[in-house]
């Protein structure tokens, strides 16, 4: 302390300057400074000051979750599980509650556009382009392009399904091809494989489901139920009663997977095979499991050689026969195919090996098995996806300039599909392309014209729900809020624009799906007529059986055939087996959710990023460390991305989330993390699907390094980074 | 450097910088204060005063009160249906942002002016329930022009009641003076 300053002096200083700071930040709450709007006009069914909760289905995925949204004078506040939902019974996963950053999304289209292809949606500060077309005029353009109807062709994503029913009646009445449906949900849970896989052993295509809620042990072969496959929360909510439900048994779980998922995280066992040896690994275990139980040898599992698995699969004997044990010992066990086992040249091998394992343990059509599920209370015959074959033919009919208009809703195939499947070229052999999106997504950038459809939570509508329960189950929509921006509903449009169909608007086309449930006394309710059922409806979230009606398939041929499963092909050039996986986070349509992109992945904790996973010891003798760019290089073409060491991953395997790398889809996507579908080859499975984990790799360094944000310490749980990684 | 610094500022220039530096922070700091004591801009000069004057119940704007846990604020409906009917509505420059509103089909973006963090649950049903009156917390709104809080709504003042009203009622006060029962 300085002589000149007394003590006193400066004791006077600092009571000022802390008596300052305390006042100047105690100047009231932020909130003060909100602004509240009330109704302008308010429905008479609310009340001022309560909330007021509807009933809706979730619209991120096609697993068609029931939900319970909050809103408050008009506004849409919170998303909760429908309770009396079957598929989720109340619970919801994280993109069900951020479909509001959906809704809030400051980057939506705000009305009908026209637009040169590839110029933006919005500008280079993210203001989006204002609607330069009225509605009427952007009904007229649609009717146009149905004129010409042959030429017409409909691409919708995997939801909303009322909407495919009404363009699948439509182009029937005009003479159009038939809708296609596709999604990258469809290229990583390979449905077409699944429903494949059941017509060859059951004699029926129809969607699996898999009770491995009343299972004691569950084999699961890359199926990521815990994630995105099918229906992850109905299949969350079986993993809980799996684990939990039986107070006798705690259910056994084994996870197959050459890379550890959040799924494999949640195993007992997690077994690191080598990759494309599902099958071999399934029919080795069956054959044990035949052996131990005795009797003859099902011709199925009769020509298994366990050397041969063994030093394909680099499992060792002991595991297997381990395994082979415990579903001995178990009273239902159950296998489970799934994700990247289907993405494989012989895909639909391992899926129909899985399946017969299932017979070879007797538990087809028996709770705690396999079983078909039941289709929904309007449909007649189960839809399929389309698979990735049937996407590219789709594409062909494109180039060879026999589709003139293509209608698009709720996908997004320019970043969706593998660009070697060729669809941002193949749009330039097509006259007219009208995007429906409700967000500036690539595809719609690459449109002629955008006619924003609603919202989901703005929207009608219903749902089927193919997989997850056991019941019939259709999931209703309706909107909780009224449109934020000038959009329209898509069905409104079409029926506006055909005139073909004796429906008004869209609630009357639902209303003539509905009738044949009016009267139906065996549901979640029963309405005399059918503007009593459609409000029931409403207020239930849907209409659904109240007993299990799943199909108990035959499986008395299944064990007859021989299954031959041939090794699995990798295409290109490389050293390493390339795994691309579907953010659990993210999914497919997320990165424009910042919720979504903060929250960590839940194996590596990186959030707004894409990253590759490495083995350590495989990165060690490469020279690469944590955060290091790398160019991954494939037969299709090649991407950047920061490395993250993973120790969990097997050391001939790299792993990418897909999900990231948009070149549009605003503000909070665009310039984002890289897209590992520019690293996919047209190769496909024996149902069709893309074999989006059969590609071989390179990986190079870049020399520069770019940090991933994650929430996990540095310095990590395996002391890695501690040594001459950062000396 | 430094200890030249303190010399100057013990010099008769640094005592004058050293008074004008406070005498700025003191003023921002009234100022501060000031604007948490004065009521916010509103889209409308709303008068309560002239609207409890004519014997319009606090419930009937703000009915959620009664209810739950929030009043709510009305819609413009409900002050277009007995607006339309004045003649003054088209008259009164005051009145003519309204009339804008209604007309044009805007929300009007009204300012809170009662506010507890978000930390806090408040409801104002069991309040209500409980028999007091809206002016026991939000002050007679017949000497209020425009919209303001008589007091700081911080929890002191909160538990400052409970506790008086509920002083021989061990069993209430044990519930109303629980963490959980505001913060949960």
């Amino acid at each position: 302390m300085s002589e000149n300053i007394s003590r006193r002096d400066f004791l006077k200083l600092a009571t000022v300057g802390a008596a300052t700071t305390a006042v100047l930040t105690g100047c009231g709450p932020a909130s003060r400074y909100i602004k509240r709007e009330p109704y302008m006009e308010m429905p008479e069914y609310t009340y001022n000051g309560l909330s007021t909760y509807y009933a809706t289905t979730c619209r991120e995925c096609a697993a068609g979750c029931g939900l319970i949204v909050r809103t408050m004078q008009g506004r849409a506040i919170k998303v909760e599980g429908n309770p009396n939902h079957p598929v989720n019974l109340g619970k919801t996963c994280p993109r069900g509650q951020i479909t509001l950053q959906g809704l809030y999304n400051p980057n939506r289209v705000r009305g009908p556009l026209k637009h040169a292809r590839g110029e933006g949606l919005y500008d280079t500060n993210f203001q989006d382009a204002p609607p330069n077309l009225s509605w009427d005029e952007a009904v007229q353009v649609v009717a146009d392009a149905l004129q010409a109807s042959a030429g017409v062709a409909f691409l919708l994503g995997t939801a909303p399904d009322h909407l495919f029913d009404l363009s699948s009646e439509l182009a029937n009445s005009i003479g159009a091809a038939a809708p296609i449906r596709f999604g990258a949900s469809s290229i990583f849970e390979a449905r077409a494989t699944l429903s494949k896989a059941t017509e060859d052993l059951f004699g029926q295509a129809a969607m699996p489901f898999f009770d491995i809620g009343n299972s004691d042990l569950v084999l699961s072969f890359g199926a990521n139920f815990l994630e995105t496959w099918l229906s992850p929360v109905a299949y969350s909510r079986a993993y809980a009663q799996m684990r939990r439900g039986n107070p006798k048994i705690r259910g056994y779980f084994i996870q197959f997977e050459s890379r550890m998922s959040q799924t494999a995280a949640k195993a007992d066992e997690w077994i690191p095979i080598h990759p494309g040896t599902e099958g071999l690994v399934v029919a080795a275990i069956g054959r044990l499991v035949a052996e131990a139980k005795g009797g003859e040898m099902p011709v199925a599992f009769e020509t298994v050689d366990l050397n041969t698995v063994i030093s394909e699969a680099g499992v060792r004997l002991e595991t297997l026969e381990h395994i082979a044990q415990l579903v001995v010992e178990a009273f239902t066990p159950i296998a489970v195919p799934g994700g990247g086992a289907l993405g494989l040249s012989n895909g639909l091998q391992i899926a129909e090996a899985i399946l017969a394992f299932n017979v070879l343990n007797d538990n087809v059509g028996k709770p705690g098995g396999v079983s078909l599920s039941p289709l929904s209370p309007n449909q007649d015959v189960y839809h399929s996806p389309a698979s990735a074959q049937e996407m590219t033919d789709f594409i062909g009919r494109m180039n060879s300039g026999e589709i003139k208009t293509l209608f698009i809703h709720g996908i997004n195939p320019v970043f969706e599909l593998p660009t070697s499947l060729g669809f941002a070229e193949a749009l330039a052999n097509v006259e007219t392309v009208i995007s429906f999106a409700t967000f500036p997504d690539e595809t719609a950038f690459a449109s002629d014209y955008v006619f924003p459809d609603h919202h989901g939570l703005e929207s009608w509508g219903y749902q089927r729900v193919t997989t997850g329960v056991t019941q019939s189950v259709l999931s209703g929509a309706q909107p909780v809020v009224s449109p934020n921006y000038d959009t329209r509903a898509t069905a409104d449009v079409l029926l506006a624009a055909s005139q073909v169909l004796p429906f008004k608007d869209e609630m009357e086309f639902l209303q003539s799906k509905f009738a044949a449930l009016v009267g139906q006394a065996d549901g979640s309710f029963s309405a005399p007529e059918i503007n009593t059922f459609t409000a029931y409806f409403q207020q239930h979230g849907g209409w659904w059986k109240t007993t299990s009606d799943s199909v108990s398939p035959s499986a008395a041929s299944a064990l007859g055939t021989n299954l031959t499963v041939e090794p699995a092909q990798f295409a290109g050039e490389g050293e390493f087996f390339f795994l691309p996986f579907i953010s659990p986070t993210l999914g497919e349509a997320g990165a424009n959710k910042p919720w979504l992109q903060e929250l960590p992945d839940p194996t590596t904790t990186v959030m707004w990023n894409t990253w590759v996973e490495i083995n350590p010891e495989t990165a060690h003798e490469l020279g690469i460390e944590n955060d290091d760019v790398v160019k991954i290089i494939s037969e299709a073409g090649e991407v950047e991305a920061s490395v993250y060491l993973y120790p969990a991953i097997h050391p001939e395997v790299i792993a990418m989330p897909f999900g990231q790398g948009h070149t549009a889809y605003g503000r909070y996507a665009q310039g984002r993390g890289a897209n590992p579908a520019n690293l996919l080859g047209a190769h496909f499975n024996e149902a069709g699907d893309l074999a989006f984990a059969g590609m071989k790799v390179k990986v190079e360094k870049t020399g520069r390094k770019q940090s991933l944000s994650r929430l996990e310490s540095r310095i990590g749980v395996y002391g890695e980074g501690m040594g001459e990684e950062h000396p | 450097m430094i200890r030249n610094f303190i010399e100057w500022v013990m010099g008769p220039m640094g005592r004058i910088a050293v008074l004008i530096t406070a005498l700025t922070f003191f003023s921002l700091a009234a100022f501060g204060i000031y604007q948490t004591q004065v009521p916010p801009d509103q889209p409308i000069e709303f008068t309560h005063k002239l609207h409890v004057g004519l014997g319009i119940q606090c419930l009937y704007c703000h009915p959620g009160a009664l209810r739950g846990p929030s009043p709510g604020l009305p819609t413009q409906t409900k002050c277009w249906g007995c607006h339309q009917q004045m003649e003054k509505t088209f008259t009164s420059e005051k009145l003519a942002v309204l009339v804008d509103y209604v007309q044009n089909n805007r929300p009007i973006e009204w300012v809170p002016v009662a506010q507890v963090p978000d930390f806090v649950h408040f409801t104002h049903r069991p309040h209500i329930a409980a028999g007091l009156n809206c002016e026991d917390c939000h002050g007679d709104m017949t000497k209020v022009e425009i919209a303001q809080n008589p007091q700081v709504l911080n929890m002191g003042w909160c538990l400052n009641c409970h506790k008086t009203r509920h002083a021989n009622e061990p069993e209430k006060l044990i519930k109303l003076t629980d963490c959980g029962t505001c913060h949960y």
